[in-house]
């Protein structure tokens, strides 16, 4: 067992982990928090994407070891709790999804396409989001979801 | 999966004592990407690893002097938006930006991308491990046990390169764009500090496919150099896919034209996609040279570099895609002459 | 119900938004022990050894189940059949053949690997190409004489149409949660049948059914893969009774390819006929699918929707199934009819372009009110005004005919196609019951699973449409057979089974107030009037029956089994309709084949939740998309294993393949099918689909592509 120390959602974290475990089990199994999902565990769905110091990433190709003294941010600690993130508040309005189990990390995704500055054009938010598959094909929503709350986030 | 142990040395000579010191089954490890994938699969199964991000100073990006210098935990993202790598040689950064994922690209690095291996599905599954279902034969990951793809499903199977022994096809698009731009890759291992010509890093599976990379036990990759040349303005990296993104390439090209006025004085062409290794097509190049570029040309010069291919039985597309792929990449290259 | 529903939010969006909706594998209990399958690598044959030593030597290992930690199967409990747990004879790869359970996820997936069985294989067959397969034919479905029609007929198409294997790979992975406490088993299960899974469980482990609840609050999508009951739900159950502990099993895509079920691949021959101005007069349709012994997806349903098309007036609907050694297929979203259509509206393309016709004009010009396979009308029939609006949107008029006629200067080829699709409004036996409080709360409790689909917004729309009560705190309580009976819900009649259900609660809950009023005016919504009444609160518990179902559904429907009536009703034949139109772009030389836009306009009666039923809409066209031009699980005939089996070379949709896509509704309530008129749309919304884009691909090319699905290769 490797010891850890990181903070996730701004808290210190500090705990013993196996060296197998992936972000996504730390985060899922260990730390309670159940919105970032495991829809392949393999780098090909997106479902599991998270923020370490602020970049975005699959959290199941990552291992938690990785994230010693890192920042990790997942969905839970993505708003305040009180209001939704502009981003989170468009995905609603623009209904940017069905069943909601890959929304997490399209949402994770999507705010870091616009803070990367990928969110400039329709054909940009297409291709830098095409690493979260939403296999209930929320894909128009999801696009709208953005271009409307990418020039709310640049007013944040 | 087994357990491993795992450390984070903060230097390159630490990281080759740990290597060194840990024996047999020593791994580095960068983004993981690829490695972590395929312990999961029980394709790769280290005892140790050790885990080279940690190393500062390590991942920096010049574009001054002669020569640009990638260091080898640059992530494929942070290559792949580097304004100068866009402006002046789209090659290289097309073929990072157009790989895997935004997420994926964060993680991996360009030196670590060089060492992606295989997507062969008889490479990837038929472990045993729990993320996969089956016993398939796979001479690359079990050496000797049989090559399931020939005679099975091959319409992703290389069409170039392949043996008796393996028909997989090199995964990468990266690695297809340095060979074209004729990349050297420096190494450091308990030997000491050597560099490769990119050509060099890659073999051809013969009756060894288990072998893939000509790196020694204990070199890590620490960074890549490609030569400045005008060409890289007038180039692309083309990669045609099942899907518009977020998928390995069925066909890819990487190509680079020098140009005087309309005539190609100098050419760059490398293919992925149809290949066992990033494939070099220097025929087509001479085919090229001296030409006006015209449709005809490029289509010609797409035929030369498919020349010698061999299909198994539904991958004979790949010969005409290939061709075709690496047309419509000189088309695009040749627009962007005079950029 | 004259008013129109408004475009309401899906009520769930906030929670899943923040991420806190409650999948079954996000449930966590103290001291929860993890599960990996063990799966089975060959498709026939027989468990030999199993040394589970292995396992155990694995640090924090707690228990390895086999073939004899399960009792043998009891008779039928209820109307769900029992199924196999685990048992040493093996009929499919990857059949489970053990279950290890561990204190940590990590070590449970080393233990199942540390177990290597050993094997007696048996000769297997694969896929239905293999001619030693047996062949076992259906009983026909016979409408007149369309043999001695078709030779009469002035044109006549006969084409032989090939479908794929596909999976469905919702995004959410198999995933059971079992709590076994004071002799009660409560199981967290992703499963769009909440009652049947948990009489599944009672009769594979011989316990009293009232001992075994199910939940399954949110499904993580659904499209038919978690219909029929898993396997897993037994064997973590098992565990968690055998070990006292909680017990979560997350099984890996990899192995859920290989359990599952899937789309089983087809072979149809069309041969349709017209006279000679093009009146459709006679057509027979031949399927051939691959299937296992006992297999519930029959070849029957493949006859229910394309004669009710066309005015044809003779039909020979015929078929076989082709025995392989796989596990079963099952229903996947569009079902048969995708299949069906595919091959049905591809052909009257074909017919089109022999007569020299107008594929919309045809379509037009053969449209009809009765049903041939009854003879009674169909009700509430909107189909040439979905293909007329869908025309006028997409700009129809401007299509030239001749196939590659309408390239873009660059020399990218353009085709524009269009396609029909028609789905049987069914609708199961319901009850509910409605509670609105004086507190500001109101409760409905019913049958059905939100997988996406916006059950819930439809119910919270039928509710708030005429109750005038607090939306914040509505509680919709469906999924959870502690709650009530949880029918299954697929085949699109989940919503217009609670729907008419719900509205009648809400009126006779409305009448128990009007008697408690007696007449007294008081201002406020319907809580306050309450208070004012002193009435803390007012419940109503209300069961619904499809047109002429028999009262003894309701038993059938509460006991797990299936209770649903239609499509052919007594006064009527209901389904739903849509048409869509779809532009195909090939790109010159290297052919990558793109969609850069579709127009699909459904009849789908009255539309309860516009905002989630656009959604829908637009995922059906993805769906569709997806099934033309993407999707097919490959099987090496030497190993009967999926191999692309992952989303890496299972190739679905992404968000750069999609393009623009308009959708739209016409048409009225059709009260034919049900009191509100709602005749649902899940399956409906992908049916003809892939016809219209191979359709487009044809006009492009001239090449015409009657197997799915079509790629780069296909185009070259």
């Amino acid at each position: 067992m490797l010891s850890l120390n990181a903070r996730v959602n701004g808290r210190p974290v500090s705990l013993p982990v196996d060296a197998r475990t992936s972000l996504l089990d730390l985060i899922r199994e260990h730390l309670g928090l159940g919105g970032t999902k495991k829809g392949c565990d393999h780098g090909q769905c997106g479902a599991c994407t998270v923020h370490v110091d602020d970049q975005r990433v699959l959290s199941c190709l990552t291992l938690a070891a990785k994230v010693e003294d890192r920042d990790v941010t997942t969905i839970e600690g993505l708003s305040d709790g009180k209001s939704l993130h502009p981003m989170q508040k468009a995905f609603v309005d623009n209904d940017a999804l069905q069943c909601g189990y890959c929304t997490p990390g399209q949402i994770m995704a999507a705010v870091a396409c616009v803070k990367e500055g990928n969110a400039k054009s329709e054909d940009s938010i297409r291709e830098y989001m095409s690493g979260n598959i939403c296999r209930c094909g929320a894909y128009v929503g999801i696009v709208a979801a953005i271009q409307e709350a990418a020039p709310k986030m640049r007013q944040d | 999966m087994r357990s491993f142990s795992y450390v984070r040395p903060e230097s390159p000579q630490d990281a080759i004592r740990a290597f060194t010191a840990a024996g047999a089954g020593a791994r580095y490890v960068a983004g993981g990407t690829t490695l972590f994938d395929l312990m999961k699969l029980g394709v790769e199964r280290p005892a140790h690893l050790i885990d080279v991000t940690a190393i500062r100073g390590l991942d920096s990006v010049r574009t001054d002097g002669d020569t640009l210098r990638f260091e080898a935990l640059a992530t494929m993202s942070a290559v792949a938006s580097n304004p100068q790598i866009m402006r002046d040689y789209p090659v290289l950064s097309e073929s990072l930006s157009l790989a895997a994922s935004q997420q994926i690209r964060n993680m991996a690095t360009v030196g670590g991308n060089l060492l992606q291996r295989t997507r062969c599905m008889y490479f990837r599954n038929g472990a045993g491990s729990s993320s996969t279902v089956g016993v398939y034969p796979c001479n690359k990951r079990e050496p000797g046990s049989g090559c399931a793809a020939i005679g099975g499903l091959d319409r992703g199977q290389a069409v170039l390169g392949q043996s008796e022994a393996c028909t997989a096809v090199s995964p990468g698009d990266w690695p297809v764009a340095l060979t074209a731009m004729n990349a050297s890759i420096e190494l450091l291992g308990p030997a000491g500090a050597r560099t490769v010509p990119i050509a060099d890093l890659y073999l051809l599976p013969a009756s060894t496919p288990q072998q893939e990379f000509s790196i020694k036990p204990g070199e890590m990759i620490t960074a890549i150099t490609v030569p400045k040349t005008t060409a890289g303005r007038a180039s692309t990296y083309l990669k045609i896919r099942d899907r518009e993104s977020y998928a390995f390439a069925l066909a890819s090209a990487a190509v680079a034209l020098d140009l005087d006025g309309d005539r190609v004085q100098r050419a760059h062409v490398a293919l992925g996609g149809v290949a066992t290794r990033p494939w070099r097509a220097q025929q087509a190049e001479t085919v090229l040279v001296g030409q006006k570029l015209t449709p005809e040309l490029a289509l010609a010069a797409g035929q030369t570099a498919m020349k010698g291919a061999r299909a198994g039985s539904v991958n004979a597309y790949k010969i005409e895609l290939g061709a075709q792929t690496v047309a419509n990449a000189l088309t695009t290259a040749f627009t962007r002459r005079g950029r | 119900m004259t008013q129109p529903f408004a475009p309401l939010e899906r009520v769930d969006a906030h929670d899943k938004v923040l991420g806190r909706t409650q999948f079954a594998a996000d449930v966590r209990f103290p001291n929860m022990l993890y599960a990996m399958l063990v799966a089975a690598p060959i498709a026939k044959g027989h468990v030999v050894a199993l040394d589970t030593g292995p396992a155990y030597k694995v640090r924090d290992v707690v228990r390895v189940l086999t073939a004899s930690d399960f009792p043998p199967p009891s008779a039928s409990s209820g109307q769900a059949p029992p199924l196999p747990t685990i048992v040493n004879d093996i009929s499919y790869v990857g059949q489970p053949v053990a279950l290890v359970v561990a204190k940590t996820l990590e070590a449970a997936i080393e233990g199942a690997e540390a177990i290597r069985p050993s094997y007696r294989t048996e000769p297997f067959i694969s896929a239905m190409s293999n001619p030693a397969a047996k062949r076992v034919p259906a009983s026909p479905k016979t409408v007149g004489d369309a043999e001695d029609a078709l030779k009469s007929a002035a044109v006549v198409v006969d084409a032989t149409y090939q479908t794929p294997s596909q999976h469905h790979n919702p995004i959410e992975l198999f995933a059971t949660t079992a709590v076994w406490a004071d002799g009660q088993l409560t199981i967290y299960d992703c499963t769009q049948a909440a009652t049947m899974s948990k009489l599944a469980v009672a009769g594979s482990l011989g316990l009293d059914p009232n001992k075994v609840e199910v939940k399954s609050d949110y499904v993580g999508g659904g499209f038919g893969q978690k219909g029929a009951p898993k396997t897993q739900t037994a064997l973590v159950a098992r565990a968690a009774m055998l070990t006292g502990h909680p017990v979560k099993l997350v099984t890996p895509r990899g192995q859920i390819f290989h359990l599952a079920p899937y789309r089983p691949q087809t072979q149809q021959r069309i041969r349709l006929g017209s006279d000679s101005s093009g009146k459709m007069t006679c057509l027979a349709y031949d399927v051939v699918q691959e299937n296992v012994p006992g297999g519930i997806f029959g070849v029957a349903n493949y006859h229910e929707a394309v004669p009710r098309l066309y005015g044809i007036t003779s039909y020979l609907g015929t078929g076989s199934d082709i025995y392989i050694d796989r596990q079963a297929p099952g229903n996947m979203r569009g079902t048969q009819t995708l299949c069906a259509c595919f091959a049905m509206e591809s052909a009257v393309d074909e017919l089109a372009y022999k007569l020299g016709r107008d594929p919309l004009e045809l379509r037009l010009a053969n449209d009809t009110t009765t049903d041939v396979l009854s003879g009674h009308p169909l009700s509430g029939r909107y189909l040439a005004q979905c293909l007329n609006e869908g025309a006028r949107r997409f700009g129809w008029n401007r299509r030239t005919p001749a196939p590659g006629s309408m390239r873009l200067p660059d020399g990218t080829l353009v085709g524009w196609g269009l396609a029909c699709g028609i789905f049987h409004a069914n609708m199961g036996a319901s009850e509910a019951t409605l509670r609105v409080g004086a507190d500001g709360t109101t409760r409905l409790v019913t049958g059905g699973h939100e997988m996406g689909q916006g059950i819930r917004t439809a119910i919270a729309n039928t509710i708030l449409h005429d109750l005038d009560v607090d939306p914040s705190k509505l509680e919709i309580v469906i999924g959870d057979t502690t709650a009530g009976p949880q029918p299954i819900t697929s085949g699109q009649w989940g919503t217009a089974s609670v729907v008419p259900v719900t509205a009648k609660a809400v009126s006779q809950l409305k009448a128990a107030y009007d008697q408690r009023a007696a007449g007294r005016q008081f201002g406020g919504n319907l809580h306050a009037r309450l208070a004012r009444l002193n009435c803390p609160y007012l419940e109503v518990s209300v069961t619904q029956l499809a047109p002429g179902q028999d009262p003894s559904a309701l038993n059938v429907m509460r006991n797990g089994g299936l209770a649903v009536a239609g499509p052919a009703y007594p006064q009527a034949t209901a389904m739903s309709y849509i048409a869509h139109f779809v532009e195909i772009q090939i790109e010159p030389g290297t052919r990558r084949i793109r969609m850069p836009r579709a127009v699909s306009i459904a009849d789908v009666g009255c539309v309860v939740s516009p905002r989630t039923a656009t959604s829908q809409m637009y995922g059906g066209v993805v769906w569709g998309f997806g099934s033309a031009l993407r999707e097919g699980t490959e099987v090496d005939p030497r190993y009967a294993g999926y191999l692309n089996a992952d989303l890496a070379d299972y190739v679905v949709a992404v968000n750069a393949d999609i393009g623009k896509i308009d959708v739209g509704f016409v048409g009225d309530p059709d009260q034919e099918a049900n009191s509100v008129g709602v005749k649902d749309m899940g399956e409906l919304v992908m049916t003809g689909t892939s016809a219209a884009i191979a359709n487009a691909v044809y006009h492009a090319t001239g090449k015409r592509q009657r197997k799915l699905p079509i790629r780069i290769d296909d185009v070259l």
